[in-house]
């Protein structure tokens, strides 16, 4: 009993309360946990909404008022899936994000790897370099003269205009290059005196010493890449074949905005627009449990290292 | 945005400096691995850069940057004269300022109201969800927006039970409603994410400053506003500034997927006008090019402005 409290009271010395409990502390509690719940609410509710609506009978959805907390209808209707997962037009939009979500972060890692890996050594030019990297970060020329670097590629209309150029960008070869820094030298020198070359000691040594980092600079270039529109929609506008899911889930919503006013509307296909926004959603929030530890550590060692 | 800090470049170790020869002969295959990535800064990066001649230029696309005719800074004249500019500018400023204040702060109440939370558990559930909506694209949270501002919408619903009249929020072409749905869906997707280095920042506070403090009769608030924020303060400082630099080149394609016709007046920005003059209805090369050198331009400014102020008030620099 005595261990007990004497533990107890060790935790929350630990913890840096050391006060009693009083009436106005206890409301104060109740006042912060309730405040949390809201805004944890704020953030499922949205998401939860959606979910639903997609489970939702189409007709019903029409009159429904505020966030729905379980579907409208009487039961669970898979019409909205059913007709995204028969759309040929989604389902290859699907590939074509897995696809970029695949290639253009591959790329990327390439260059974030072995120009992080330049640029953390010592040389007569690494200074010079990383400036080079740096200088991309202030100083753009603009939507219209990348165009038209893209458009004397010839890759106007190209899956290459979707993942060649965003593949990275500065911050993340430079995050990268801190990485490569905060691996501690000696384990480098050891593996260049045992005879590894700089591709061995970059790959085999040093690498695997900072896993956390190297998941946030690839979860984030995933991140960009999954969600990325814009360059779809200037590049490759007029090849559907060719465009992401995301660019569907605008293009679906426009099309509902058309089908609503016709006289007789088929209301299951105002759930595609639902079911395409759980279908672009889920996955990533799905897949997000398993490297959540490591994200956050990298997040910190790239945030907070004093 | 990810927190990220550079090295500070001065106080790196000079080099013992190799002769070239020497240096390209120890060091010429770090060079080679850095090769890519220089063809690729190059060609995605430096080359545009001079394409922004464009902006000096009645161009014409047939023509190229080499064959148009040079009218100097007319496409400048234009814009800054232009009967939309203002509003642009007004716009631009006035996101950016909430964006920099509200949405600054959204973050740093957060963490600080969920390091008050004893119970490991929930603190940790509650974090992973806040952050949770940082994986949502940006697409779908204009969906999310679009259903929501709807009239028949769970916040038009809210709003009205305090005596809002029901609307389409998202076409009240009044001023500071777009404004605000574009700072309110930011803290929506970013205050969770933002939060976490402050709740690491925070629970890295010396607990025995805490103690000393409650024994000195100091109630919970009371820490938090003499000790918790000041141990935080440089953190809270860099991140400003970080922020500082980067915000007039955020938003761009919300902007874009919110914005109709109807709100044009109180959302356009530099950005979205650059983007429109570009592949718009009414198309003007010459001025999209000028309008985005002018945003670089800025942008570079407070960059550089941030730095400074970074370098002098926290001692840790980007560059």
């Amino acid at each position: 009993m005595d261990g007990r409290a004497l533990r107890v009271k060790a935790a929350r010395r630990r913890e840096g309360m050391v006060e009693t409990r009083t009436p106005l502390g206890m409301l104060a509690d109740i006042i912060i946990h309730a405040a949390l719940v809201v805004v944890t609410l704020c953030c499922v509710v949205p998401v939860w909404h959606v979910m639903m609506a997609s489970l939702s009978d189409g007709r019903r959805m029409l009159e429904v008022e505020g966030a729905l907390m379980l579907p409208a209808g009487i039961k669970p209707n898979f019409a909205g899936y059913r007709l995204v997962f028969s759309n040929m037009a989604i389902l290859k939009g699907y590939a074509n994000t897995l696809l970029y979500v695949a290639a253009g972060p591959m790329f990327g890692m390439a260059l974030n790897i072995t120009a992080g890996y330049a640029l953390s050594r010592e040389s007569r030019l690494r200074v010079p370099l990383t400036l080079v990297t740096l200088f991309t970060t202030m100083f753009s020329g603009g939507l219209v003269p990348s165009y038209m670097v893209i458009h004397s590629l010839g890759w106007v209309g190209t899956r290459w205009a979707l993942m060649i150029p965003g593949c990275t960008n500065a911050f993340f070869i430079l995050l990268m290059m801190n990485a490569f820094k905060g691996v501690p030298q000696s384990s480098v020198e050891a593996a260049r005196i045992d005879g590894a070359g700089h591709a061995r000691a970059m790959l085999k040594v040093m690498l695997p010493q900072c896993v956390n980092l190297t998941t946030v600079v690839i979860l984030n270039s995933v991140v960009l890449q999954w969600n990325s529109w814009f360059p779809a929609s200037i590049y490759v506008t007029s090849s559907r074949d060719k465009w992401p899911l995301q660019l569907w889930i605008r293009q679906m919503v426009a099309d509902n905005e058309t089908a609503l006013q016709m006289s007789s509307p088929d209301y299951n296909r105002l759930l595609i627009q639902y079911a395409v926004i759980v279908a672009a959603t889920l996955p990533i929030l799905a897949a997000f449990p398993f490297f959540q530890k490591r994200f956050e550590k990298g997040l910190l060692l790239g945030g907070v290292k004093e | 945005m990810y927190a990220q800090r550079a090295e500070p470049m001065r106080s790196a170790r000079s080099p013992a400096r190799l002769p070239w020869k020497k240096d390209i002969k120890r060091n010429g295959f770090l060079y080679l691995l850095y090769a890519p990535t220089l063809c690729y800064l190059v060609i995605f990066h430096y080359i545009p850069m001079f394409g922004v001649a464009i902006a000096f230029e009645d161009f014409n696309i047939r023509r190229g940057v080499f064959g148009s005719r040079w009218i100097g800074f007319d496409n400048f004249i234009d814009l800054f004269t232009g009967e939309t500019f203002g509003l642009v500018m007004r716009n631009t400023v006035g996101m950016a300022l909430l964006n920099l204040t509200i949405g600054f702060i959204a973050p740093i109440l957060l963490a600080l109201v969920l390091c008050e939370v004893r119970n490991k558990r929930f603190k940790r559930i509650t974090q992973t969800i806040t952050y949770m909506p940082f994986f949502v694209s940006t697409m779908v949270v204009c969906q999310l927006a679009r259903f929501f501002l709807a009239r028949e919408g769970g916040v038009t619903l809210l709003l009205s039970a305090l005596g809002l009249p029901k609307q389409n929020w998202l076409a009240n072409p009044n001023l500071p409603v777009f404004w605000l749905i574009n700072c309110f869906t930011d803290i929506w997707q970013g205050t969770g994410y933002g939060s976490i280095v402050y709740v690491a920042a925070i629970s890295a506070v010396n607990g025995d400053l805490h103690e000393a403090a409650a024994i000195d009769g100091a109630g919970r608030f009371r820490r938090i506003v003499s000790i918790t924020i000041p141990s935080i303060k440089p953190m809270i400082i860099m991140m400003l500034t970080l922020r500082v630099g980067t915000v007039f080149m955020s938003g761009f394609d919300k902007i874009l997927l919110l914005y109709m016709p109807r709100t044009y007046d109180v959302a356009d920005v530099i950005s979205t006008y650059t983007y429109r003059m570009a592949f718009g209805s009414s198309i003007n090369y010459g001025l999209s090019a000028a309008s985005g050198l002018f945003q670089s331009l800025v942008a570079t400014a407070l960059l550089l402005l941030s730095n400074a102020m970074n370098r002098r008030l926290t001692a840790y620099s980007l560059f």
